[in-house]
């Protein structure tokens, strides 16, 4: 991982087997009132304030950007649309993920 | 009736390598007949054998462990060496298609325009998709240790709860990249840059598919109670195959989309 999360994951991995972990947490006195905290609960934190709302953000921004683009005009290149052997499926001449309005044949377009 | 003095497990005879073996002829048989006789029934019938091979082998690990207790520590370490072994041997079948993209893209022939990525291509932006796909793994990579976390401190709810979220991130990832591949402007027919790029991302895709499935049924074995908060091998090695399948998604990044564009 690119986070230096480590030395945390560590200490609260101690802390969650039940012992005095190297988390710190709060003195002996204080344990009852202010429970140590788990591991668990650090990386629940991080999912809901760090993770999802990174996912969520990340979709808002794919989303305002989803708009439909011109479509590239087609050249007849050599080097693209290759066909040494038909695919096994439909008419040999469709990726398997063709899509028609964005993927032109070895001939063009398939439609305007 | 007669008891063993160590700790290791010695397996029934059972059918299933036999039977796995024979879905793997017939699967590649298959493929042949297909591609060159357009024929399916070979293949389907490997993909069916290969199937009911997986179901009823790892039904039968289960049974072994959960049930009659043969998983004891050095059994446990076994499977532990084991697993981490299959994952480098991944890692090994990776890189050698991240060998071929570099290969290609480091020194673009002329016959691609000389540069990279070649004429004609328009690849698409990593800011966007792509980035989307990127904070679903490494969120998911968060929720599958909270996960972990959960079910060493004996919360069967939130563990529930936490891998739950974790499948639905990896449903999400999948759906994402289905549809990159409907929209994408380019195809795997589209010369070197097509290949490298289809294939390094469609053995990922599949590899995030089998990953998930693996999660899918650590979550039922949760439901059923079969985890403990010490002994949950099944669980570990799902997440480290799942933390395998998103480093790999990290280098995919950086060098196709990123890097590569």
């Amino acid at each position: 991982m690119a986070l230096p999360l480590r030395p945390l994951t560590r200490g609260l991995a101690s802390a969650a087997k039940g012992g005095h972990g190297g988390a710190g947490g709060p003195p002996p006195q204080d344990r009852r009132a202010h429970p140590a905290p788990s591991a668990a609960r650090t990386w629940r934190l991080l999912t809901f304030v760090l993770a999802l709302p990174s996912v969520a953000l990340c979709t808002f921004n794919s989303y305002l950007h989803s708009g439909h683009r011109p479509r590239p005009e087609f050249r007849p290149y050599q080097h693209l649309r290759i066909r040494t052997k038909p695919y096994p499926w439909g008419d040999g001449n469709h990726t398997l993920f063709h899509n028609s309005h964005v993927n032109p044949l070895p001939t063009g377009y398939e439609h305007p | 009736m007669t008891h063993q003095s160590h700790a290791y497990h010695m397996v029934k005879p059972s059918p299933w390598p036999l039977t796995g073996a024979l879905s793997a002829l017939l699967m590649t048989s298959g493929l042949a007949m297909w591609f060159h006789f357009h024929s399916m029934t070979l293949l389907t019938l490997g993909l069916l054998t290969n199937t009911l091979t997986m179901y009823q082998w790892w039904r039968d690990v289960t049974r072994e462990s959960t049930y009659q207790g043969h998983h004891t520590p050095p059994v446990q370490k076994g499977l532990r060496y084991g697993m981490i072994l299959f994952i480098t041997s991944e890692v090994f079948f990776f890189a050698g298609f991240f060998w071929a993209f570099y290969h290609s893209s480091l020194a673009p022939t002329p016959q691609l325009g000389g540069h990279w990525p070649p004429t004609g291509i328009t690849p698409l932006n990593p800011l966007e998709v792509p980035l989307l796909n990127t904070s679903v793994l490494l969120a998911s990579g968060v929720s599958i240790t909270w996960a972990h976390h959960s079910l060493m401190e004996n919360n069967r709810n939130q563990t529930i709860q936490a891998l739950l979220i974790t499948i639905l991130l990896g449903l999400y990832f999948t759906l994402l990249q289905a549809s990159e591949y409907f929209e994408s402007p380019f195809t795997i027919s589209d010369g070197i840059y097509g290949s490298t790029f289809f294939v390094a991302t469609g053995f990922h895709g599949l590899h995030v598919i089998i990953g998930s499935t693996f999660l899918t049924i650590c979550f039922i074995r949760q439901l059923m109670f079969h985890f403990t908060s010490k002994h949950h091998f099944g669980f570990e090695a799902a997440a480290w195959y799942w933390h395998f399948v998103d480093v790999v998604w990290l280098f995919l990044y950086v060098s196709i989309y990123w890097w590569g564009s």
